[in-house]
């Protein structure tokens, strides 16, 4: 393992392998990611793997959006097959706020270029003759959204980097940091020490941890979310749905399987990632609901995955401390880093690379907005 | 493959025929069978075909955990047929590949 | 929600018996097992079991099952068949699919019982229908009463592999060899013994090299391999065979063990993972137990045993107090103990007495001497009519059990041999209808002037008739000589194996063991040479997902694959439908091969539930009940 590297990554999942690429293809490839079990083995391992632009912040559309450029080109791009199904996205409304806060979205998406519009429930059973509509006043339809297996877009991103002469060291836990005035000057992991001039902290739940080796209060904390898979059975399903009023998101995947999975409002942070009883037939009762027809259909497996919540709901990007000017995060995406990460991958090369993020602006996602007290909480969360 | 009718050890009570349907065609097992045995008995051992490379496959394990009998019985696609008690009037199908979900039901 | 105070998974021997000692000494107890037919494999077991009569030796299978069943049932079990778990929860909740609901357990203690699943084998067209697993040829065969085919080449030479034979040889199929990849077999010789005097040969150092078919099996080529299990050149031969059947291993079935996060060992003595437990069976989580071949395969005459130390430590624990009083707990203990202790002596003791005793943590226990063979135990002790063929030190002793006039001695180590005292023994032949290894015969040479009358345990059909001319065979089921039917003993005094004697010249006498009816040929074997040589590489690994041997050594060589998790990532392998039941084992063999390590340092993936796939209307009617 190398004793010396220009910048060290800390994390294997989806946020820490775009990096690394972006960085890569800037030119900037003495890099080192550290991942201290395998790739994909956290948060994006456990992820039900969507890609939407229908947020409620513009500038989270715009991420969102772009993302989804890149996750479009990436077969092309990466030369891997990522299990891509450009099926669109179905958000469904319940009550007339929601039906008034989508209207409202949507015509801020459709301002940033996105390709969305409300459909009544005629059309979303057109869209998805398998849905039971009952309830529903309208959704909000984007079918330029998509899905994609996460394992096989962090493999894509990973084995690139190294191609192009990114180190990915797994197995590598950090332990701690040296400091030199206010700068990390290494990294400490349980195989040696790295000297470095930036680190990147991609530890998705974990980054309070490694925010609290330098002594800093990053305000994220992980939550778990569970979540779960069906047998395969033929496609019948093309868009992944969100109902926020049942809490429930579900698609069907390349593979012919269906994920989906809920938020629980009675989750308390923790690192606890193990299934419950509960969650089985609470979602069992919420997916057989909205798709009757799937009462037959089995679940093979469940599992729980982390959140990586910070106080609003948005991701935090960059420096954090003037103790720790080197010290950069890619951190609190609160559900929806996955689909964030091709964007947030280039954006953090650019800051690294020409000290500015230049594709899209991202001061609004600094760690400074928490100290103004201002919060602009993105509700499309689930 | 056939029905052992004679054995040193143990006796098979003879159960009651049951007709089912095979792919479209009549059948006749006997109560008691699982929908694999009546099958085997019948001479049939290609249940399904895999999803990816189309392979033959059939009774494997017997116990319902390899999965390699799934079959759509009564429209209900991934049965593992070993496990199931065969009923009269059950409509049994080869599952090509990934088995399709009735949405009508 | 269901209270209980001791929940048994699994209806097998262990589960049986574990059951039973725990309601018998007043625990609420209930068992729960998979199928709608409780006893496990013993329902499927047609020969007499080893061991003594304390685990019910001499006794078929099929009617141990009977009265396990019967005894857990008096004390007061109470079952549920159909049941299969899917889940122990953290909030200590037992989740079941039973029929089409999905019901919830809370018990204070646990005690898996759980068995043993088969391993697989992969080779090319392993994945074609026609080649099944030993324990489903068997299910077929004797709980179904359906033939597995027509012809088949059995895999794998230990006691499954041989009595699985047997039984096929039994309900009329033709088996057309055995096949053992390693030099010996593994099994009992007198299980090797029963089907080779009916001509079946047992080929050592041999393995399935691929199979055919078009759309299920129609022949296999088997080779030979050397001491480095590599396939020997030009050594290839095909058999024309319409099923293959597996049974090269079980490994510990400890799913739900790792689900509840019981701390977990790979012991390849005892077959694989295994929940580390101490001497009372208790895991490293204090509400779980777990006994039988769940915790280390061994034969079922240890599970019953295991079970009752189950049952015995978990009913000592619960927290209130029960009928047990410490007098009868130590006397149990004691008992139980030595009884194990009885069963793993022997060569055939070795590897579970070096499996125990790694979990233990402690040097293996030297097993102490046993007494040898007795010289002459192949010749014919002077005036003996009993003769005693059973080769080896097999902890058994029903021949000295039935004997009516004390005549056969194997005294309190029961793993000694037989020996017979010949001025005790009448031969009234009873002990003949007892060993389980059929491997007692009666030997009278003053049957006449010019013949010898051999007088052999016979469990197949049809019986021929006093007065049929017959072939009689040697050891090996080769023709030796022309033989006259002189008598045939049947009923129900002989536990269905009948009598059958036949007359052969005198100097045949030590090499008749066997005969057929004269008019039997052996069927010509028609050999099929298939079209094209599959590639070993395109061997199906993953059988839900088809993936094959070329992708994921692809994957380690190309992607940097290490460890079982990052296969299944990239290739899906264990996301299937099995959830990688079937493919997890040969996943980390093919690991290890690639990358120089042990089997012992990969992990399965993680196991999470449902350990049976749950269907989502069943679990929404159960959300539906619960807010109600």
């Amino acid at each position: 393992m190398k004793k010396k590297t220009d910048v060290v990554i800390i994390g294997g999942g989806c946020i820490g392998a775009a990096t690394a690429y972006e960085l890569a293809k800037a030119g900037l490839k003495d890099v080192v990611l550290v991942e201290r079990h395998t790739l994909s083995c956290g948060a994006t391992g456990r992820c039900a793997g969507g890609a939407r632009q229908q947020w409620s912040e513009p500038a989270n559309v715009r991420l969102a959006k772009a993302s989804i450029e890149m996750f479009k080109r990436f077969e092309d791009e990466m030369g891997r097959d990522i299990g891509l199904v450009n099926g669109g996205y179905l958000l469904c409304a319940h009550t007339p706020e929601e039906a008034e806060h989508f209207k409202k979205n949507v015509k801020m998406q459709r301002e940033n270029g996105v390709d969305v519009r409300i459909v009544d429930p005629k059309e979303i059973r057109e869209i998805t003759p398998c849905i039971n509509t009952d309830g529903m006043i309208l959704g909000a339809y984007c079918p330029d959204d998509l899905h994609v297996d996460p394992f096989l877009a962090v493999q894509g991103w990973a084995e690139n980097a190294i191609r192009l002469g990114v180190d990915v060291e797994l197995h590598t836990e950090v332990t701690g940091f040296k400091r030199k005035g206010n700068r990390v000057s290494a990294v400490i992991t349980n195989r040696g020490d790295i000297e470095c001039k930036t680190v990147v902290n991609a530890a998705g739940p974990w980054s309070q941890d490694v925010g609290r080796m330098l002594g800093i209060e990053l305000g994220t904390y992980p939550e778990r979310h569970q979540i779960c898979v069906t047998e395969p059975v033929k496609r019948m399903l093309w868009p992944l749905v969100v109902d926020f009023y049942v809490s429930i998101y579900f698609r069907q995947s390349a593979h012919g399987s269906f994920v989906f999975g809920h938020s629980d409002p009675n989750e308390k942070p923790s690192y606890n990632i193990r299934g419950t009883w509960r969650f089985l037939e609470e979602i069992s009762k919420k997916l057989t609901t909205l798709m009757p027809s799937l009462k037959d259909i089995c679940i093979v497996r469940q599992w729980a995955g982390l959140y990586d919540m910070s106080p609003d709901a948005q991701p935090i990007l960059g420096k954090v401390s003037e103790d720790a000017e080197n010290f950069l995060v890619a951190i609190g995406y609160s559900g929806h880093g996955f689909m964030l990460a091709p964007m947030s991958g280039l954006l953090m090369a650019e800051l690294i690379v020409y000290g500015e993020a230049r594709t899209q602006p991202i001061d609004a996602l600094s760690i400074k907005r928490f100290a103004g007290g201002r919060k602009h909480k993105e509700h499309n969360v689930v | 493959m056939r029905r052992i009718t004679e054995h040193p050890i143990l006796t098979f009570p003879q159960g009651k025929a049951m007709r089912f349907s095979f792919d479209g065609k009549t059948m006749e097992g006997r109560e008691g069978d699982t929908i694999a045995s009546a099958l085997q008995a019948a001479g049939v051992r290609v249940f399904r075909e895999s999803i990816n490379l189309r392979h033959p496959r059939g009774f494997f394990c017997a116990i319902g955990r390899c999965a390699n009998c799934s079959m759509v019985v009564d429209g209900v696609p991934n049965t593992k047929v070993c496990v199931t008690r065969l009923r009269e009037g059950m409509a049994v199908e080869t599952q090509h590949g990934r088995g399709s979900v009735d949405i009508r039901r | 929600m269901i209270n209980t105070e001791i929940l048994v998974v699994g209806g097998g021997p262990a589960g049986l018996c574990a059951a039973a000692e725990a309601a018998e000494h007043g625990a609420k107890v209930m068992l729960v097992d998979d199928k709608d037919v409780l006893g496990g494999q013993l329902i499927k077991q047609t020969h007499m079991f080893f061991g003594s009569h304390l685990q019910y030796a001499g006794t078929r299978g099929i009617d141990i099952a009977k009265i396990l069943i019967e005894n857990a049932k008096k004390a007061g079990v109470e079952f549920a068949p159909g049941a299969t778990i899917t889940g122990i929860y953290d909030d200590g909740v037992v989740t079941a699919l039973n029929g089409g609901k999905f019901i919830k357990i809370k018990p204070e203690k646990i005690i898996v019982a759980t068995g043993a699943y088969e391993n697989m084998l992969a080779f090319p067209n392993s994945d074609l229908p026609g080649v099944y697993g030993a324990g489903a040829v068997q299910t077929l065969m004797n709980v179904n009463g359906v033939a597995p085919g027509n012809r088949v080449l059995m895999v794998g030479a230990g006691n499954i592999g041989l009595i699985v034979a047997y039984q096929l040889l039994q309900a009329g199929i033709d088996v057309a060899a055995v096949i053992e990849v390693t030099d010996k077999i593994g099994g009992y010789y007198v299980h090797a013994n029963k089907i080779r005097r009916m001509g079946v040969p047992i080929l050592t150092r041999h393995t399935v090299s691929r199979v055919w078919g078009k759309t299920s099996v129609e022949g296999a080529a088997v080779v030979e391999v050397d001491k480095n299990f590599k396939p020997v050149p030009g050594s290839e031969r095909n058999y024309a065979v319409d099923t293959i059947c597996l049974a090269v291993g079980l490994t510990p079935l400890t799913e739900l063990l790792w689900n509840a996060g019981c701390e977990m060992r790979y012991v390849p003595a005892l077959g694989g993972h295994v929940a580390w437990h101490d001497e009372n069976s208790r895991t490293s989580l204090e509400k779980i137990y777990v006994c039988g071949d769940a915790s280390g395969i061994e034969e079922a005459s240890s599970a019953m045993i295991e079970g009752k130390i189950a049952g015995l430590n978990a009913a000592n624990a619960l927290a209130r107090k029960t009928k047990l009083t410490q007098k009868t707990y130590d006397e149990r203990m004691k008992d139980y103990r030595a009884q194990l202790g009885q069963l793993r002596r022997g060569p055939f003791g070795e590897k579970v007495r070096m499996g125990t005793s790694v979990l233990a943590g402690e040097a293996a226990a030297l097993d102490e001497p046993i007494e040898s063979l007795p010289k002459d135990y192949r010749s014919f002790p002077k005036g003996a009519r009993v003769i005693i063929e059973c080769e080896q030190n097999i902890p058994c002793n029903p021949c000295e059990t039935i004997c009516p006039h004390n005549a056969i001695k194997v005294g309190k180590d029961i793993v000694n041999y037989p020996t017979l005292d010949p001025e005790k023994c009448t031969a009234c032949a009873l002990c003949l209808t007892r060993c389980p290894g059929l491997s007692l015969f009666v030997v009278n040479r003053e049957y006449s002037p010019t013949e010898t009358e051999i007088s052999i345990p016979y469990e197949m059909i049809p019986l021929p008739k006093k007065g049929d001319a017959v072939d009689a065979l040697d050891r090996e089921g080769k023709f030796v000589c022309k033989g006259k039917i002189t008598r045939v003993l049947t009923g129900k005094k002989f536990n269905r194996t009948s009598i059958v004697s036949i007359a052969v010249e005198h100097k045949y006498g030590d090499v008749v063991r066997h005969f057929r009816a004269s008019a039997a040929a052996k069927p010509e074997e028609k050999i099929i040479t298939p079209a094209d040589i599959p590639d070993d590489m395109d061997t199906i690994i993953c059988v839900c997902e088809d993936v094959t041997r070329r992708q994921i050594e692809e994957a380690i060589d190309r992607d940097r694959a290490q460890s079982v998790d990052e296969i299944k990532r990239l290739l899906r392998c264990g996301m299937g439908p099995c959830q990688g039941k079937t493919c997890q084992r040969l996943i980390m063999q093919i690991l290890a091969k690639k990358l120089g390590r042990n089997v012992a340092e990969f992990s399965p993936q993680t196991y999470r539930g449902p350990m049976k796939p749950a269907p989502m209307g069943v679990l929404a009617k159960a959300h539906d009940e619960e807010k109600n």
